[in-house]
């Protein structure tokens, strides 16, 4: 019990540590494996349940711990449980999910949504004086980002990453098959809660719709921001509150009325108040948020469903009703096309998707400056400025 | 020429590219990652477990890695 005590108190001061092992020299191999992987894990908090076993039986190797944040950002020092343990969403069915998107989209062309999200999100590059030479592609559309990059940001090694094998593989064949290999693209499996990425290597991190499948935000952005290198860039795009409202309300009525119970049918999404706080909260520096809502035709809600598998999109959360009656499936389209119907017999489905930019923090941003610093009083500006009254 | 090296680097399906060979970690212990021809995969030394890599592409999610339990032993010896 003593040992755990002083094992705390080190990390606590500490980030990053090996000084754990010399601590204690007299400890056979495996404590000490164990104890250099606490202190790896010291930031995180797994620290006070690893400890306790002393098999080398990598307890450490829990698919459902995530990278997470607690006490980890800001030096928190009390390693306090968190809720960013949370699942929300069930991972393995997302893979399985992009899977299947993978064989869907690779006949459909056109997939106008996702291509002009991914358009929204390089644009951005242009803004920026910087270029990127190295690049990373967290899942979500890899595919649409990768062909429209067009020369943008000055990118030269690009890096695909995404959880499902199928997808990258398409990309990998697609990719074989055109003419433009100008930049040097390397193809990855991972998972954006374990990034697989060392520290300050990456230039540029972009997501398009992909980090809102992840069970915990907060800690994906916080290991983003620790691949980037100092003044690096991080682009994001996600799924904001008000995408598919319309099919959030067919869905509940009509459970309401055949079923007598609801089920959560859409995953919970960001808000964007929250876009700004989780910025912050992931340490970049000049963050910025800004929203934008499509709005796509559909002919009939099934296509909007067909629409939403193509993308890897639908329903994964654990909480999730396996089982959908087909009455209640034909009453959700027969109430949106009544609700929510234009002139011309199309249903509009509404997709809002936040974009979140940030930097990782170098000597050239911005500072705020430092409290007692300044070295004019705000009343002699008042004075000078003209001030009608005083304050 | 490019695509032609690709081409035999996929056939050859054990050479890792270079630049993820400069990046990659482990996706749990943040650690390098070795690459073992033997069962051409990576491998994490400090919590002993290896990621297969199919058709030349690595397989970091977590789910995918096997716990090495005597073997690393052996190979580190």
């Amino acid at each position: 019990m003593k040992e755990d005590q002083t094992e705390k108190s080190t990390v606590s001061s500490s980030n990053q540590t090996q000084t754990l092992v010399r601590r204690f020299p007299g400890e056979a191999k495996n404590q000490r494996e164990m104890r250099r992987i606490n202190s790896i894990y010291g930031r995180i908090g797994l620290l006070r349940r690893v400890s306790e076993k002393s098999t080398k039986q990598s307890h450490t190797f829990l698919a459902s711990h995530s990278f997470s944040t607690h006490g980890g950002y800001g030096g928190d020092g009390e390693l306090q449980q968190n809720n960013s343990k949370v699942k929300i969403f069930d991972r393995d069915l997302k893979r399985i999910h992009r899977d299947r998107a993978a064989w869907l989209s690779s006949r459909q062309k056109n997939n106008s949504f996702v291509d002009a999200v991914a358009d929204n999100l390089l644009d951005r590059l242009e803004d920026c004086k910087k270029t990127f030479p190295t690049a990373l592609c967290l899942g979500g559309s890899v595919g649409a980002v990768k062909r429209l990059i067009r020369g943008r940001g000055g990118i030269e090694k690009l890096i695909m990453m995404d959880t499902s094998y199928d997808m990258i593989k398409s990309c990998r064949d697609a990719d074989e098959g055109s003419l433009d290999n100008s930049i040097e693209t390397s193809y990855l499996v991972g998972d954006e809660e374990f990034l697989p990425i060392k520290e300050s290597s990456v230039d540029l991190i972009i997501s398009s719709l992909g980090l809102h499948w992840t069970n915990d935000l907060p800690g994906s952005m916080i290991q983003c921001k620790l691949a980037l290198k100092p003044d690096g860039l991080f682009l994001a795009a996600i799924l904001g509150g008000e995408t598919l409202k319309e099919l959030r309300i067919a869905c509940t009525l009509a459970h309401m009325e055949r079923e007598g119970g609801i089920s959560p049918r859409l995953s919970p999404l960001a808000q964007v108040r929250d876009a700004g706080n989780l910025l912050t909260r992931a340490g970049f520096s000049l963050p910025g948020v800004d929203v934008d809502e499509y709005v796509v035709k559909y002919k009939s809600a099934l296509d909007l469903i067909e629409h939403l598998r193509a993308m890897g999109e639908t329903n994964g959360l654990l909480e999730r009703n396996k089982i959908l009656n087909r009455e209640t499936a034909l009453a959700t389209a027969a109430i949106y096309d009544s609700m929510f119907a234009t002139e011309d017999g199309t249903i509009p489905a509404t997709f809002q998707v936040i974009y979140m930019t940030g930097w990782r923090e170098h000597s050239s941003h911005q500072q705020a400056k430092r409290r007692g610093s300044a070295t004019v009083s705000f009343r002699d500006l008042h004075k000078k400025f003209g001030g009608q009254s005083e304050s | 020429m490019v695509r032609l090296s690709r081409f035999l680097l996929k056939d050859a399906g054990n050479v890792i590219d270079k630049t993820l060979s400069e990046i990659l970690v482990c996706p749990l212990s943040k650690q390098p990652l070795r690459f073992c021809e033997k069962t051409k995969s990576l491998v994490s030394d400090t919590i002993g477990v290896s990621f297969p890599m199919k058709d030349g592409i690595p397989c970091l999610v977590p789910k995918d890695g096997k716990i090495l339990e005597e073997e690393s032993e052996a190979s580190k010896a």
